[in-house]
């Protein structure tokens, strides 16, 4: 098939297969469940053709073979799920869309100039042999790193904006707690995996066993993956803290693509870890994002002190939400705990690797990341502790509400609860029969991740494994007890009653798109100095104009010169020299100065033409 | 000197281009005209035709003469068509462009005595420059192609000589500046690609300062163009500003002296031809029913109530941004690919950058109007108009054209096979 001049190429196997069936699973889940959130929203028509859009988009993304294929594909998923980002039409949401087009165009532009580079450098953007072609372009000295590395980082750009990599993940928190809670399930738990998808590819066919671009990859996920932890344990929005989870996970997986990378042959774990985190994530959040919709749904309303005690007494959605927290905070028995402890493991792996081939400090910062890795690992569980105490634990503030929110046990239709019931039954059934599905799955996505076979059989269960969770859940409950509780709560006596209130303790000036890409944006946008040479020739053509037809186009006399030159200082200088001229101007010495002028550049012109 | 007319593909191509907008503007102009209340509209009619005659006889031209000719008939045919409302900025603006247009000629005069004297005049594909006599004269016949290409670019919005656009299109009535920004700037473009292609030949300036200078004043266009656009709040002259910027994109191609890029080049000068035009169309159609409304923070809302203006406006700027699966693709894609093949120092990966940073301001001056237009911000939407009759559609006979036009734009950006086939068999036959 071909479409806009590129001949379109799909894979329907292996990895591919997997994520174009998740795919489609979480759009089935999404689709069923907006039938009873969106009963109430405006404009469903469009709201329904644009989902169905960006579901062919995303698995047309899922499923490419080439570069270009993806790109169309993934120009098509972000406009189209621009219109479900801001279907409330709001101020608020019409922002967060700004913000939401604005990444996925520079995005999508930046993407394209690396798509123009790769294309310039290896002739090819088939992924079927990409690595082979760059060895071979490599060696024969058509191309060189340099030139493949900074296709490499601009095709990295686009695909890290919409997976949400820091510093790019500023759409996350904006544009998931506004969009319809099953939007925000998609974009978070499958669009994201639209650019972690890409991310893989250039990583793992172009970069592979390069140790520069895996340590890039890994201190990308380091980062991303704390910061996005430290902004949802401070988050006091239920879908805000969940997006903020989000960006924490895809730091997760892509330092589970910067291990790919780094360990090479022995990369068995990594892959294996890399993928399951994927589909463990897509899994977790379709379930909580769907579990928050339920939330909103009944209330209209987000804000922890708002929701606080809702879901006392509904012992289904309690169930559900545990396991999604339990999930994603790896808690050992969960199918989360299997890909974290993967990840985890690929680390020591590679530390043991460094020092063995006597690299001291990579194995030196590989040890920081690895106890950074544990510390986020923590804060996962610390956020949705906090979610979770809050949700079905904790009383609201307001007695009279509370009574409300407990007398209400019909709070959703069979079909909405069976589309929570699905993920969690799949991620309960991946967690328990881990040797058999889990293994299963990674081993049909290996090759498109590069990934190596295992040597021997991978144990979950053994001490060194558990070992990692427990030191996380360990850290999570201290933090959540010794900092959240006591930091981020306020205990407020209400009567005989203690009531907490959620704080939100970070500063509002700190966000990274008000104080820095707004301004930056703004500033390149301004005309500057291309407002000047823009006028250029309209005030050199107005100049000699007035030299030789004086009365031609009078309305000269706006132009800004002349306030310039009656009131500056600068201006009274020329201004004796221009009334020297203007009484000159109409007299027949002024033609004879100009000829004399002209002749005098003949004569330089003869000059330097006699001397050369 | 040789007056000869005849036809080649390039003449084909344009002819076809003109005859389609001429026909299409034409239809809509009926409504527009009458129900506007445009005083003498068989001035007007008079104009338009006899442009469209100059433009047809421009595209058949087969040597420098003829083609220089018809190139001022064109100029001055149509001039009235940008004074036609006579308001005194309407004849100030017509005369700017007549005075850029005609300076841009006269240095198009000086390459026309040159080509008599060094070449046969006729066209001829990979040019027809007498070796024998040029040797020893190099230096001087490039300052020649130079001057005759930044005269010709005056017509197509080149930097220095480009500044009748942003005046003249927010004058001229609305079909008037749809031709005059789609079409009659791609005959500048048509008399750069003869005298460089087929007077002087490619291989004449290929590595030559004057290649390089070209270039650069390309790329300072397109990003000038896109920035000024943005930066602007009257509607037509930010899509005047947007023609600066994206003729430009097609010159570039044409600088860059590869069969690729000329590839692109000539798809970009079919794509934003109808791009242009729709574009143009839609600020007549809202002018049309609203009356009074000429900036961009006017048309708050304007969507819900002008629906398929509105749409053929947003499809046809996804298309200008460079969206698949709309035209404007595919023709920055080859027209990168093939700068990025040539392998000059610098301007080889900085012309992308430039294309695509431009196409991001694109994507900020055009697509911010389609969402304000579609979903309004303030409650303050606009019901009715000057005469406080309420906004609705323009009626069918102005609608049509825009959405010709646009389907246009999606076909040919999907369907893109065929005509990236049959352009590239042409490029490469200039070489």
């Amino acid at each position: 098939m071909n479409i806009c001049g590129v001949t379109l190429g799909f894979n329907f196997s292996g990895f591919q297969l997997i994520y174009v069936c998740v795919a489609c699973f979480m759009w089935i889940c999404s689709l069923l469940f907006s039938l009873e959130y969106m009963k109430h929203y405006e404009n469903k028509k469009r709201y329904y053709i644009f989902m169905i859009a960006t579901w062919f988009a995303t698995v047309g993304v899922l499923a490419s073979t080439n570069f270009l294929t993806t790109f169309i594909f993934f120009e098509i998923m972000s406009f189209t799920s621009y219109l479900l980002v801001i279907h409330e039409e709001t101020p608020g949401p019409m922002r967060a869309g700004e913000t939401y087009l604005a990444v996925a165009v520079i995005g999508g532009m930046v993407m394209l100039m690396g798509l123009f580079l790769l294309y310039d450098a290896l002739g090819t953007l088939s992924f079927d042999g990409l690595d082979a072609v760059a060895k071979f372009a490599l060696e024969s000295g058509q191309t060189t790193e340099g030139r493949l590395f900074a296709a490499g980082l601009c095709i990295l750009f686009g695909f890290g904006a919409k997976a949400g990599m820091v510093p790019l993940h500023i759409w996350l928190p904006k544009a998931h707690p506004i969009a319809p809670a099953p939007a925000s399930a998609l974009l978070s738990g499958i669009l994201t995996k639209a650019g972690i998808f890409g991310a893989i590819v250039i990583s793992v066919n172009l970069f592979f066993e390069n140790v520069t671009w895996g340590v890039m990859m890994a201190t990308i996920g380091i980062v991303t993956m704390f910061l996005g932890a430290l902004l949802g344990v401070f988050s006091v929005n239920l879908k805000r803290t969940l997006a903020c989870s989000s960006v924490s996970q895809i730091g997760f997986i892509t330092l589970g693509i910067g291990m790919i990378c780094l360990l090479g042959p022995e990369n068995a774990l990594a892959s294996r870890g890399t993928f399951l985190h994927m589909l463990n994530h897509s899994m977790i959040k379709l379930l909580l994002f769907s579990a928050a919709g339920v939330v909103y749904m009944n209330l209209h309303h987000l804000e922890l002190n708002d929701i606080r005690g809702y879901g006392r007494k509904k012992p289904l959605l309690l169930v559900l939400f545990a396991i999604g927290a339990a999930s994603i905070s790896g808690v050992p028995g969960t199918s989360g705990y299997i890909s974290k402890t993967l990840l985890h493991e690929s680390i020591v792996e590679f530390i043991e690797h460094a020092e063995h081939i006597g690299l001291e400090k990579l194995a030196g910062l590989f040890h920081v990341y690895e106890i950074v890795f544990l510390i986020t690992g923590g804060m996962t569980l610390c956020y949705m502790l906090k979610l979770f105490i809050c949700l079905f634990i904790g009383k609201n503030a307001n007695p009279a509400l509370q009574a409300k929110y407990d007398e209400k046990t019909k709070y959703m239709s069979v079909l909405s609860s069976a589309c929570l019931i699905a993920p969690a039954a799949l991620l309960t059934v991946m967690g328990i029969t881990a040797y058999r599905t889990m293994n299963l799955m990674a081993e049909i996505a290996r090759f498109f991740l590069h990934g190596y076979a295992a040597e021997h059989e991978v144990h979950y269960f053994v001490w060194t494994c558990i070992k990692g969770s427990c030191i996380s859940v360990t850290v999570g409950l201290v933090l959540y007890f010794l900092v959240v509780d006591k930091l981020l709560i306020k205990k407020k006596k209400n009567g005989d009653l203690v009531c907490a209130e959620y704080v939100d303790a970070w500063p509002k000036k700190l966000d990274l798109e008000e104080l820095v890409y707004r301004p930056l944006i703004k500033l390149l946008l301004s005309p500057g100095i291309f407002k000047y040479i823009d006028a250029l020739p309209d005030k050199t053509a107005e100049f000699f104009s007035q030299v030789a037809f004086k009365q031609w186009n009078k309305e000269s006399k706006r132009f800004s010169f002349k306030s310039w030159y009656h009131e500056s200082s600068g201006g009274k200088a020329l201004k004796s020299f221009h009334e020297a001229y203007l009484s000159a101007r109409d007299s027949m010495s002024f033609g004879l100065l100009l000829a004399a002028g002209g002749l005098a550049i003949f004569l330089i012109y003869m000059l330097i033409n006699w001397v050369a | 000197m040789n007056f000869t007319f005849g036809a080649d593909a390039f003449s084909w191509i344009f002819f076809g281009l003109v005859t389609v907008m001429w026909v299409l503007v034409g239809i809509f102009t009926g409504k527009y005209g009458e129900a506007n209340h445009l005083d003498h509209m068989p001035r007007f009619w008079l104009f338009y035709s006899l442009t469209y005659v100059s433009l047809a006889a421009l595209c058949f031209a087969k040597s420098f003469l003829s083609m220089y000719l018809c190139f001022e008939f064109m100029t001055l045919l149509s001039m009235p068509l940008v004074a036609h409302e006579e308001r005194p900025e309407a004849i100030a603006a017509a005369k700017k462009y007549l005075f850029y247009s005609i300076f841009g000629a006269s240095l198009a005069l000086i390459g026309l005595f040159f080509a008599g004297r060094y070449t046969d005049g006729v066209f001829a594909a990979g040019g027809t420059l007498d070796m024998s006599l040029a040797s020893g004269n190099e230096k001087l016949l490039l300052v020649v192609v130079f001057l005759t290409v930044v005269g010709f670019g005056a017509k197509a919005g080149l930097y220095p000589l480009h500044s009748w656009l942003p005046t003249a299109h927010p004058e001229a009535p609305g079909p008037a500046s749809a031709v005059l920004s789609g079409v009659i700037t791609k005959a500048g473009v048509l008399c750069i690609i003869r005298v460089i292609y087929f007077v002087f030949g490619a291989d004449f300036i290929r590595g030559t300062w004057v290649q390089y200078t070209l270039m650069a004043m390309a790329m300072l266009t397109i990003f000038m163009g896109s920035l000024m656009a943005y930066n602007q709040r009257h509607f037509k002259r930010r899509l005047a500003y947007s023609t600066v910027s994206q003729v430009s994109y097609i010159l570039l191609g044409v600088f860059a002296l590869n069969p690729l890029a000329l590839t692109g080049s000539m798809l970009h000068i079919v794509y934003h031809a109808i791009i242009k035009n729709t574009l143009f169309l839609v600020a007549a159609s809202v002018i049309f029913s609203t009356k009074h409304l000429h900036y961009v923070e006017d048309l708050e809302g304007l969507g819900r109530r002008m629906p398929w203006t509105f749409g053929c406006f947003t499809i046809a700027s996804l298309g200008l941004v460079g969206v698949p699966p709309f035209a404007g693709f595919l023709s920055k894609w080859y027209l990168a690919t093939g700068i990025l093949s040539e392998k000059i120092p610098v301007i080889s990966w900085m012309a992308p950058a430039v294309l695509l940073a431009s196409a991001l301001m694109t994507a900020a001056y055009l697509l911010s109007i389609s969402i304000k237009a579609f979903f309004p911000r303030k409650d303050l939407v606009l019901d009715t108009n000057e005469f406080g009759k309420p906004v609705t559609e323009s009626p069918l006979q102005m609608v049509l054209p825009m959405v010709i036009l646009t389907a246009f734009v999606v076909v040919l950006g999907i369907a893109a096979q065929p005509w990236y086939n049959f352009f590239s068999v042409i490029a490469s036959g200039v070489f």
